[in-house]
């Protein structure tokens, strides 16, 4: 019997089973509303040696789909790198130097609100906000208190920050120069991504075209000026944590990558200038295979979108490097403990997706800000994967699944209609503009709230399997009077900097914010003047005006 | 229930996580309230401003940044301020248990954390929000003399303004910024009252909210009183809730005070007093 009538033989005896005992659901889907078949075979996967090659290729090799390094882990494990950061600078840089004791290899630091929408700390805004989601830093005082015994020629620093990305970036600069550190040796990542502000994550400060403009006079200065520096790091996270669906998170990030080369290529950079140090944040969640092939899926994609629509050359501008959290919004608040399995789970799937950095969440997230005990596990959790689990032993194990293979199709053939019907609305920002990325996503999302309430989706603890008593376990505090205490520490820097140095670097910033100039070494100047976050986006502010969401 | 609950979702502090603010806002319409979105980053005091001006029942606050504890007690607080305690407030986000007493003590009457269901935030809105039929019974009457005028809200004057001049052979005599509103001001007087043209000056004019709710039209009718203050008192006493507690100024030199349109069956009230003897004579 050939393979056909083996497989129909098989489908009979199915069948009869089925009549006698149903399966669990009558059609199984996964979120993205792929259909999930009762059972793969080679007619799903890689059929041949072509296949293998168009879709496939070698690791390191086009369009890098099993990875974009020859040797993946079996080189260097992915940067364990743990997002962290609240209250002081003096208590960050503290976890900052017990993650790196424990073993995490990259920094990876958490702003808080006020900061992140350009606002210091004794700002009226600020009221109630300050060190509360991240570390607080107004001024280039507090950058150097955060990196305090930190050599910046040594570690890879990466920071969440957006809208005034240019200002941090620009204390961090400064603060390796006073560390006397060559700004050539300097490495990490500024997020630095807008335009999923816009869609997902709300803290935008500028409408979109200044934003776009400040964004590629980064890429600009870095390319010159540090040249190690990863300049924007494009996030399907938030758009993920949102409410999408895996295809949309693929979708829409890939389409503001797109965004962001063309705006660069028109602004008149060479595409192969900027696009080597273009990086990628996406989330895991918890359906396992979808995850994975996700990942792999973003990868071919990336590959053929800079080879075939940008013209892209080096090798290195054709490959998509991400990093990968966990996500927040799947942990529960209920049964916490629970969240560490759920983390596990999700890492295994960025590792076998071939990340090449990872932030594994702490079980009490749903919450409060982890504890110090709490970061810990979920930093043992990856070096449990790393060095107990054998899974980064070889490189893409699951290439050559017929389900993985199959779903990576899936993915990017659904990722690719949309990319299209986005093309159609004129791009990344003018679906923006139109609402049309913040719609799909919220369907998404009041779709999973409704399958959960329902109990078509179960969430352990949550819609089943639930407990009477929850005991609470032990939670971060900030200090309440952390605001005040910035505050005086303000007032005393407004005091003691250099006046009218201060004042003349802020007014030469606002000469060219209004032309055309590449605004980095402006805002490099105010910094080292010791011009704070506020002063510095207000005068931006005052040129380009503020963004207000409309409400769709 | 012959009108729907109306329901303020509201997003105080910084905190631009508003999924759960979105699917919630849904979810409570899809159970038959009437659901208003304020979008990202509100102070306490505009979210209590909108809570009074679209007469809300029920305001229902989110935070995941762990500001809750400084920003929901003040809506609180600012309702009792403007003796509007009686619109319920619920809470919801990423809220540690040891929080949630505190919150109640401050006057949120539930907090729904991540986990909770539609349905059940909208059965605990349904069983707690006031009785909106039990005003006193007992009357209290307010002494009106006249109609002072009617405000007309308009997207731009120079554009309406034919209508009344043109059409209707009416003189415009006076026009006047008001800062205090973030409005413009065109009186045209009809006989002894005058029809008030109010254009938006900034954004967050409440006359612009009105526009885009409602589309221009019919803002409010003002009554003549000799006390602005004894008849804002009087209403009070009548069990009526007033916008402004104490008189405050007005176009052409008034003072002036509003009555809840709620309590007067949609139709936002004003009393005003002339108090300059020129601005008086002249109509």
């Amino acid at each position: 019997m050939g393979f056909q009538d083996e497989y129909d033989a098989w489908q009979a005896a199915v069948e009869q089973t089925v009549q006698k005992r149903p399966e669990r659901k009558p059609a199984f889907v996964n979120h993205s509303d792929i259909p999930v078949k009762r059972l793969y075979t080679p007619a799903d996967g890689i059929d041949s040696e072509e296949a293998y090659l168009n879709k496939l290729g070698f690791p390191g090799q086009f369009p890098y789909t099993r990875g974009i390094q020859p040797t993946m882990y079996r080189g260097r494990y992915w940067t364990m790198r743990q997002y962290a950061g609240f209250g002081s600078a003096e208590e960050t840089n503290a976890r900052f130097r017990y993650l790196l004791a424990q073993g995490q290899t990259g920094l990876s630091t958490a702003f808080d609100l006020p900061t992140q929408i350009g606002y210091d700390a004794d700002d009226p805004f600020a009221k109630g906000e300050v060190g509360k989601v991240g570390v607080s830093i107004s001024s280039r005082l507090d950058m150097e208190t955060l990196f305090r015994g930190i050599p910046l020629d040594k570690v890879s620093t990466s920071m969440t920050i957006n809208a005034p990305a240019s200002v941090l970036l620009a204390m961090y600069l400064v603060v390796a120069e006073t560390q006397g550190v060559d700004w050539k040796q300097v490495s990490g990542t500024v997020q630095n991504d807008i335009l999923k502000e816009y869609v997902a994550r709300g803290t935008y400060i500028f409408p979109p075209k200044p934003s776009m403009r400040l964004i590629t006079d980064i890429f600009d200065f870095c390319a010159r000026e540090v040249p190690n520096w990863n300049t924007i790091s494009i996030s399907g996270y938030h758009i993920r944590e949102a409410g999408s669906t895996a295809v949309q998170e693929v979708a829409f990030t890939l389409s503001n990558a797109i965004a962001y080369v063309q705006a660069a290529v028109d602004k008149g950079l060479k595409v192969d200038d900027f696009a080597p140090r273009l990086s990628f944040f996406f989330n895991a969640h918890n359906d396992f295979f979808e995850e994975i092939a996700k990942f792999r899926a973003a990868r071919r994609m990336w590959a053929h979108i800079m080879k075939e629509r940008f013209e892209a050359k080096n090798p290195r501008s054709l490959q998509l490097r991400f990093h990968t959290q966990t996500g927040g919004s799947t942990l529960t608040a209920q049964q916490p403990d629970n969240n560490v399995v759920r983390v596990t789970v999700q890492a295994l799937a960025a590792i076998l997706g071939g990340t090449q950095s990872l932030h594994t969440n702490s079980r009490d997230e749903a919450l409060a800000l982890p504890t110090e005990t709490s970061a810990r596990v979920a930093l043992r959790t990856q070096q449990i994967l790393a060095y107990e689990s054998g899974v980064a032993d070889t490189i893409d194990p699951l290439a050559g699944s017929y389900y993985v293979e199959s779903l990576t199709d899936g993915i990017e053939e659904r990722a690719w209609q949309y990319i299209r019907y986005i093309d159609e609305l004129g791009g990344a920002v003018a679906a923006i503009e139109q609402g049309y990325m913040q719609q799909e996503i919220h369907k998404a999302a009041y779709d999973t709230q409704m399958a959960i309430e329902r109990g078509d989706q179960v969430v352990v603890g949550v819609n089943k399997f639930t407990i009477d008593h929850e005991p609470q376990p032990e939670l971060l505090r900030v200090d309440p009077k952390l605001g005040e205490i910035q505050a005086e520490r303000l007032a005393k820097l407004r005091q003691e900097r250099p006046a009218e140095a201060c004042e003349t670097a802020l007014a030469r910033l606002r000469e060219a914010a209004e032309g055309t100039a590449n605004l980095m070494p402006y805002i490099v100047d105010a910094v080292r003047a010791y011009a704070t976050i506020g002063e510095i986006c207000n005068v931006l502010r005052g040129v380009f005006g503020e963004y207000r969401s409309p409400i769709f | 229930m012959a009108h729907p609950i109306r329901v303020l979702i509201a997003k105080p502090g910084l905190d631009g996580h508003d999924r759960g603010a979105l699917v919630v806002a849904q979810g409570l319409r899809d159970q038959g309230m009437e659901v208003i979105y304020t979008g990202l980053r509100q102070t306490p005091e505009q979210i209590v401003a909108t809570a009074i001006q679209e007469d809300v029942a029920c305001i229902g606050l989110s935070s995941l940044s762990g500001a809750h504890l400084e920003l929901f007690p003040e809506v609180t607080r600012r309702l009792k301020e403007l003796h509007a305690e009686d619109i319920l407030v619920i809470g919801g986000g990423v809220i540690p248990q040891e929080d949630i007493p505190i919150l109640k003590q401050a006057g949120i009457a539930e907090v729904f954390t991540p986990g909770s269901s539609i349905a059940d935030m909208a059965a605990f809105i349904r069983e707690h929000v006031r009785q909106t039929d039990d005003l006193g019974s007992a009357p209290v009457s307010v002494p009106v003399n006249r109609i002072d005028h009617i405000g007309i809200a308009v997207r731009s004057i120079q554009e309406a303004l034919p209508f009344y001049t043109g059409q209707l052979g009416l003189a415009a005599v006076h026009e006047e910024v008001i800062p205090d509103q973030k409005v413009k001001a065109v009186f045209v007087p009809v006989g002894e009252t005058d029809l008030e043209l109010l254009e938006p000056t900034a954004q967050d004019s409440p006359i612009a909210k009105f526009l885009e709710k409602h589309g221009p039209g019919l803002h409010h009718i003002a009554y003549a009183v000799d006390d602005v203050a004894k008849a804002l008192s009087a209403a009070k006493a009548a069990g009526y809730r007033l916008i402004d507690e104490v008189p405050r100024d007005g176009g052409q030199g008034k003072r002036i005070g509003f009555v809840h349109p709620k309590d007067t069956h949609g139709t936002l009230t004003e009393f005003c007093q002339r108090v300059h003897e020129h601005e008086a004579q002249r109509g």
